[in-house]
């Protein structure tokens, strides 16, 4: 029995002195390191959500509460609670994001698949052509391109009397139009990779073009089409400037220009607008978590702008 | 018999009709794209240039294409405007601004993914969880990561920056920092650089992962330590990969708009050239204007990727 604490202590003596083997200045400043930036992006995502749980109280307080006591829902009953004094409406803005986003992710999967099946597989003139002219869509900003667009929209409008200003499915146009590009050559690449004779095989069994894409190409393709979908989802989620630009009636806006209107409201409430940005980026945050793998191929790809 | 001549024909058809119908089908399949492109990216890119030589505000929006001619003089406008002119060292204007903001954000963001990647590129437990961390600021919403530092950087005494400095005896008062000029315009460098380095991180990170180990055993043979194995084998083994982000980071943070927007509205001395763009066209509803600022903001990119492309890719091939 008294054995057993001298034992320990010896494993003990054993730990700290292979502790100090083990340090050294190397491993010290990499500590320190991996700690700096650990701190430095975790801080404002903890902050973010934390400042949502307060009230506006706290939020105006003498000094920053750092932990809050208990989890207020103040922020979020405003956003959502019809009976709050400033209520926000902010369901409606999130269906209108997710009206914007899937349609776009979805939109763009199909025409990549149709374009880089044409540009990867079919022998055509221009196929070189198409391929380099995607590559100079690159070059073009969005603040470029802001100007023309809204000038053009509103001649067509104009000329066929729809409303360009508050046209969710306008926005949706733009955003096929800045991602297209990039998900036509990643696919075109991806599809380059899938050995053409798979394909051939089942073309001389008899499958018509259509059914060997749709049995085969697309099945064989699924990791970057996955990759395209939440690509495209994120930068429609995540855009603003064209937002900012053509929605003008509050009923039509997305996540981003609601939370921009409840930022400069007269009457600064950040706990607010910290909730809305929470509930904005946890879907981005667990996608991207969840589809981590494929995500960081694109990411070295090249393949987002931003 | 009969079964393999029917196969043969079919085979025949299917061959002689096959280039035509490949090529009818192909650009059947890229139509739709190749509308959208055109139609919202190309021509309008193209439109724009012609925007920029006409006279047109809200006015006649509705009926562009009979907008005046007048030749240079939204590219007049622009120049000798004072939020875009060099105005002296109190007032750097648009142009000086983002140059500036760009080099050296871009630099900033490479160093920190540089340090980022080294980190990351020493095996130890969570690696896999740490890296997925390191690329939240990247994939996290602009809007929502720009005002989280707004409300971080507040001027009220709940604001965390405000109440360190106070409380570390630093500074004597609330500071409204994104409001001072000087300062405003480093925070946004900041604010890119930790928004932007996962960036430059993920890149270096899969090319370091593929250099040869061997380089580094035989440096170790040979006596040397850590910061000399960084210097002569590490750096020059990442150099490609450092000069292709340098110049991808540039032209985005060049032409980039939301950040600082969101940041500071453009104002306190961080005015550059896209989001005097957007005030000159949304604000102004000078479009002409607008157009005029942005065809030089592509002109200036135009000349320094057709100069790095002459410069590094000339070096590059001599190395």
């Amino acid at each position: 029995m008294s054995a057993f604490p001298q034992q320990k202590q010896a494993q003990k003596g054993n730990f700290i002195d292979q502790l100090a083997r083990s340090l050294s200045w190397e491993k010290f400043l990499f500590a320190v390191g991996i700690f700096f930036f650990l701190s430095m992006i975790l801080f404002p995502f903890y902050w973010m959500v934390s400042s949502s749980f307060k009230s506006g109280v706290e939020i105006a307080g003498r000094a920053p509460v750092y932990i809050p006591s208990s989890l207020k829902w103040d922020a979020y009953r405003e956003l959502f609670d019809p009976a709050w004094r400033s209520f926000q409406n902010f369901g409606l803005n999130i269906i209108n994001s997710m009206l914007v986003a899937i349609p776009t992710a979805l939109i763009a999967v199909i025409l990549s698949i149709m374009g880089a099946y044409a540009s990867a597989r079919l022998r055509f003139k221009g196929r070189e052509w198409i391929l380099n002219g995607v590559l100079i869509v690159y070059l073009f900003p969005a603040v470029l391109l802001m100007i023309p667009l809204f000038a053009m929209l509103s001649q067509i409008s104009q000329r066929f009397g729809f409303n360009v200003q508050d046209n969710l499915v306008i926005l949706v146009l733009t955003y096929l139009a800045q991602t297209l590009p990039v998900a036509l050559y990643m696919l075109t690449n991806y599809f380059r990779t899938i050995p053409d004779e798979i394909e051939q095989a089942a073309l001389i069994d008899g499958c018509s073009r259509f059914e060997v894409i749709w049995r085969v190409t697309i099945p064989l393709a699924i990791p970057a089409l996955v990759t395209i979908g939440i690509y495209t989802f994120m930068i429609a989620w995540n855009e603003f400037l064209y937002a900012f630009i053509f929605l003008n009636d509050r009923n039509t806006f997305t996540i981003p220009i609601k939370i921009n209107t409840i930022f400069n409201d007269p009457s600064p409430r950040p706990h607010v607008v910290m909730a809305a940005s929470t509930i904005m980026t946890i879907p981005i945050i667990v996608l991207f978590l969840a589809f981590e793998k494929y995500l960081s191929q694109g990411l070295t790809s090249g393949s987002v702008k931003g | 018999m009969a079964e393999i001549s029917s196969r043969k024909k079919r085979f025949w058809l299917f061959s002689k009709s096959m280039h035509a119908s490949e090529v009818r089908l192909a650009w059947l399949l890229i139509l739709p794209t190749a509308i959208i492109v055109f139609g919202l990216v190309l021509f309008p890119a193209i439109f724009s240039v012609w925007i920029s030589f006409h006279k047109i505000g809200l006015y006649n929006l509705n009926d562009v294409f009979h907008a005046p001619f007048i030749g240079f003089d939204n590219y007049k406008s622009v120049l000798s405007d004072f939020a875009f002119k060099w105005g002296g060292p109190k007032q750097w204007g648009a142009w000086v601004t983002t140059v500036f903001y760009s080099f050296i954000s871009t630099f900033i963001t490479l160093i920190g993914g540089l340090i980022a990647a080294l980190l990351l590129n020493r095996p130890f437990r969570g690696r896999g969880l740490a890296r997925s961390v390191f690329l939240f600021p990247y994939v996290a919403p602009v809007i929502s990561v720009a005002f989280v530092w707004r409300w971080l950087l507040d001027p009220r005494p709940s604001g965390v920056l405000n109440h360190i400095l106070i409380s570390l005896g630093i500074i004597e008062t609330q500071q409204a920092f994104l409001a001072t000029r000087g300062l405003a315009i480093w925070l946004v460098i900041l604010f890119q650089a930790w928004r932007y380095f996962p960036f430059a991180m993920l890149m270096i990170l899969a090319r370091l992962q593929a250099v040869d180990d061997t380089l580094y055993e035989a440096a170790s043979v040979d006596g040397a330590n850590t910061w000399q194995k960084f210097i002569s084998i590490t750096i020059p083994q990442i150099r490609y990969v450092l000069g292709a982000i340098f110049l991808l980071r540039l032209l985005w943070t060049f032409n980039k708009f939301d950040d600082i927007w969101l940041l500071t509205g453009g104002g306190y001395g961080t005015n550059v050239l896209p989001v005097l763009t957007f005030q000159f066209s949304f604000n102004m509803y000078d479009f002409g204007k607008g157009a005029a600022t942005a065809m030089m903001m592509m002109a200036a990119l135009i000349i320094f990727i057709i100069g790095y492309v002459l410069i590094i890719m000339r070096n590059s091939e001599e190395v």
